[in-house]
């Protein structure tokens, strides 16, 4: 029993507690701001709509060469070093980190997606402050899409510096033999 | 002798009269209960992401890029010069194209470009 009304006294508190948030970050915000994100919000949702195409496009287009270039170029070369019984260095851990990075990005995106679709169905005039924290959180996944793009990218040079060195070794065995 | 059976002659069940109208009801539900599943999993598998041909990608969806200019590369056969060559030439390549575009920065959707800033006092 006594149990019980704890859990519903924390229950309680966190509610409230986000009641109390969402209403100071609408006390946060002046009554100036509501309007103008009521008047300007519609163009926002236009031009957020234009992005939405856009960026679904990217992640295609992107999201395809990024797949190539793990499936197409990476894992084939790796398989090729291990067929000719060669030292691969570091560049199956690389292509593995990059595996791990691209699934990443794609659970980023998908993130990312679903709450832009969430923020365009917002019904802006009526809920101007819903629809200025939702784009707020939208643009925050959006940037974490980015950071995992920016990782993605990192680990393509990675793999580059280490085919390099791998040359190199394997250049100077050809020679020693 | 063997008594004659004649099936017409027996009243039907009321589970016999409906059969066929229960059988197609049936298969209606278990096609909605289906497409429900299928619907499900497009959603949460990502795939609907990438489905270009939803409405609202009708002005990007020509210009969604070919699988085919991208060549693969070989998983065997020896590992010489040319080969290394050959490998860093082609990964060059397609690096370049991968790591060329900054996507999903810049500022579009900062408050200044959505104009959802607040407005100076």
């Amino acid at each position: 029993m006594k149990r019980l009304l704890a859990f519903l006294a924390v229950m309680s508190l966190t509610l409230i507690g986000t009641h109390v948030a969402a209403q100071s970050q609408e006390s946060l915000m002046t009554d100036a701001h509501i309007d103008r994100i009521k008047s300007y919000c519609v163009e926002a949702q236009t031009t957020l709509g234009q992005l939405h195409a856009s960026d679904a496009l990217l992640r295609v287009n992107r999201g395809r060469l990024y797949e190539s270039m793990a499936t197409k170029l990476m894992a084939p070369f790796n398989s090729r070093i291990a067929l000719s019984s060669l030292d691969s260095l570091g560049l199956p851990g690389i292509a593995s980190r990059y595996d791990q990075e691209l699934m990443a990005f794609r659970q980023s995106y998908q993130t990312y997606e679903e709450s832009m679709s969430r923020t365009l169905r917002i019904d802006c005039v009526k809920q101007p402050v819903a629809f200025y924290d939702s784009v707020a959180e939208t643009r925050s996944k959006r940037q974490q899409t980015h950071q995992h793009v920016t990782r993605l990218h990192q680990t393509i040079q990675d793999y580059k510096a280490e085919f390099e060195a791998f040359a190199k070794k394997f250049k100077e065995e050809q020679r020693g033999d | 002798m063997i008594e004659d059976t004649n099936l017409e002659d027996k009243p039907l069940t009321k589970w016999q009269q409906h059969r066929f109208m229960a059988m197609i009801g049936a298969v209606i539900l278990i096609a909605l209960f289906l497409v429900g599943v299928a619907l499900a999993l497009y959603a949460s598998s990502g795939a609907a992401q990438l489905d270009l041909s939803r409405p609202g990608y009708v002005s990007v969806r020509d210009q969604a890029n070919k699988d085919a200019d991208f060549d693969s590369f070989p998983a065997t056969g020896p590992m010489t010069e040319q080969t290394i060559n050959q490998f860093r030439s082609h990964f060059e390549k397609q690096a370049q194209k991968a790591t060329g575009i900054d996507s999903f920065g810049g500022n579009a959707m900062s408050d200044q470009a959505l104009s959802l800033d607040n407005p100076p006092q």
